[in-house]
């Protein structure tokens, strides 16, 4: 009577509630993945492409989008290649409010993976009290940028679109005392999540460099690396912060490089807002310029995200328009090549649990 | 942990070993042009010294010229610094060597894209296939040249309908 069901596909996503707009074409044999293929491009929308087309304010814009995650830290990531390519002399005070919407950008990005993770591996609670935590942070981008999810180009070339409204350092410290308390939270539940996701997904640390992990990834497989202190940029130099590092390389190690990662953005916010100097917000005027010329040249940023390492690379050519502008976000290949070596061998089960504990973006990943 | 170079010491590295144009932009950048001939074994050498981490592959259409500037982004997580390794091939027949031998499958993957983007064929990448576009029939959509407003506008609105007419009078 009984039949082993052996040898059939299942592709998970795009229409999963945990994949987001992105699909894995599994083998399964049994209960076992034995064949991983991953199909993105449901979310591609060609940014490198119309960047082309756009001068760098429209482009600020467009930035936003580039993950739905954390606009804000791809906002940065734009606004220092124009900077560079342009020789601005981006005022000190803007620096620090940079750093400090990054940082909140970072903390939120974390809350949403521990939301997404819980969901993952149906801890619901976990999902509902992550998302909730995320809001008060969206509160503190709603007053500073205008809004909650895009803040609509708020990093843009020259420092930041307009100063802190008055009030704002108070209430992003009692955000933060709140976001805090989650994490006492999360300590409460970590039996649950360790039994699902101890030893599920190791990734070696020199499997993690071959596929060009970066960020928590890496981090969670042993590499001490961190662009905001390997390759400083904005003000990441003036603060005091530790980069955490586990060596088992699984899911659960991810996982807790995530919210101690936390700790420390909430840190570096602090101190940003303790030391945050007076002085202009923006160079050369707040208006917003509309006829500028990128200067010929070519340069290479990269910035430390919730995900890893972002990149951009844009080449001007003296006209009002980058010439070309390509984008290097993290999830490109922690979705296709390292998910696709961690599925393979892995129990269907734990295949939410694999997918989310890499802190995937579909968008960033598609651009 | 060998000891940790800085630009300048490994600019001198390479300058001795290839006939390359070596740059120090600034602190942690640095940029190489070399041939296309030259470039598989730059790339292996560079390698060894360090540069474990390949960021990203980039495709530069110089239209004019009529060449693509490939250009490889990698990162030394030893001696914390950025090299970008610049290279030259034609546009009419953009044919270049894989570097998947020396990085691995993070290289396979942004080859894979360069390709379907730009139409670049990557000699000795086994797999080539279509990544972000399904069926996709026209020419590379990246390319300069490529009129992604018309496209959109012919696959997508209709001339004879009365509210999507406005999209063809406005871009004619």
């Amino acid at each position: 009577m009984t039949e082993v069901v052996k040898d059939y596909d299942i592709p998970f996503g795009p229409a999963h509630p945990g994949s987001g707009n992105f699909s894995v074409k599994l083998k399964i044999n049994g209960e076992n993945v034995t064949g991983a293929r991953a199909d993105p491009g449901y979310l591609h929308r060609g940014f490198e492409k119309l960047m082309e087309s756009r001068t760098p304010m429209q482009n600020a814009v467009l930035s936003d989008r580039i993950c739905i995650f954390e606009p804000l830290a791809w906002n940065l990531v734009h606004a220092e290649a124009v900077d560079e390519l342009m020789g601005t002399d981006v005022p000190e005070r803007a620096k620090y409010i940079r750093v400090i919407m990054a940082e909140l950008s970072r903390i939120q990005s974390h809350i949403i993976w521990y939301g997404a993770m819980s969901i993952g591996i149906g801890f619901d609670t976990g999902f509902k009290l992550a998302f909730g935590y995320r809001d008060y942070i969206l509160d503190i981008f709603e007053s500073v940028t205008g809004g909650r999810v895009y803040p609509a180009g708020y990093i843009c070339p020259g420092g930041v679109r307009k100063d802190l409204p008055s009030g704002t350092r108070e209430k992003i410290l009692n955000v933060l005392k709140k976001a805090d308390k989650m994490n006492i939270i999360e300590k409460l539940e970590n039996p649950i999540l360790l039994s699902r996701m101890q030893g599920v997904g190791v990734l070696k640390l020199k499997d993690a460099i071959r596929l060009g992990a970066t960020g928590p990834v890496l981090r969670a497989s042993g590499m001490k690396t961190d662009v905001r202190l390997d390759d400083p940029y904005e003000v990441y130099d003036q603060f005091d912060f530790e980069v955490p590092t586990l060596k088992e390389g699984d899911a659960y190690s991810r996982y807790v490089i995530g919210i101690r990662e936390i700790e420390q953005s909430m840190k570096i916010v602090k101190q940003a807002l303790d030391e945050l100097p007076d002085g202009k917000v923006r160079e050369p005027s707040l208006k917003p310029e509309l006829s500028v010329k990128i200067p010929s040249g070519e340069v290479y940023i990269r910035n430390e995200i919730a995900r890893g390492e972002a990149g951009m690379y844009m080449v001007g050519d003296g006209t009002g328009k980058p010439y070309r502008c390509k984008i290097r976000g993290p999830s490109l290949l922690h979705m296709i090549p390292a998910l696709e070596h961690l599925l393979v061998g892995s129990q269907i089960a734990d295949v939410p649990t694999i997918y989310w504990s890499l802190n995937p973006c579909p968008a960033d990943m598609d651009r | 942990m060998s000891t940790n170079l800085n630009g300048k010491e490994i600019a001198g590295k390479i300058r001795r070993k290839f006939p390359a144009d070596v740059k120090v932009q600034k602190e942690r950048r640095l940029w190489v042009e070399i041939s296309k001939a030259k470039l598989p074994g730059l790339c292996r050498y560079v390698k060894g010294l360090g540069f474990e981490h390949l960021s990203a592959i980039s495709v530069t259409d110089l239209l004019k010229a009529g060449k693509y500037v490939i250009a490889y982004h990698l990162w030394s997580y030893n001696d914390k610094m950025a090299l970008t390794i610049k290279t030259e091939i034609s546009r009419k027949d953009p044919v270049i060597n894989s570097v998947v031998t020396i990085w691995g499958k993070s290289a396979q993957i942004h080859e894979r894209e360069s390709h379907e983007l730009f139409g670049v064929k990557f000699t000795g990448n086994s797999d080539l296939s279509e990544l972000f576009l399904e069926n996709w029939k026209g020419p590379p959509p990246f390319r300069r040249d490529f009129d992604w407003r018309g496209y959109v506008r012919k696959e997508y609105y209709d001339r004879e309908n009365e509210r999507e007419k406005g999209y063809w009078e406005a871009d004619a």
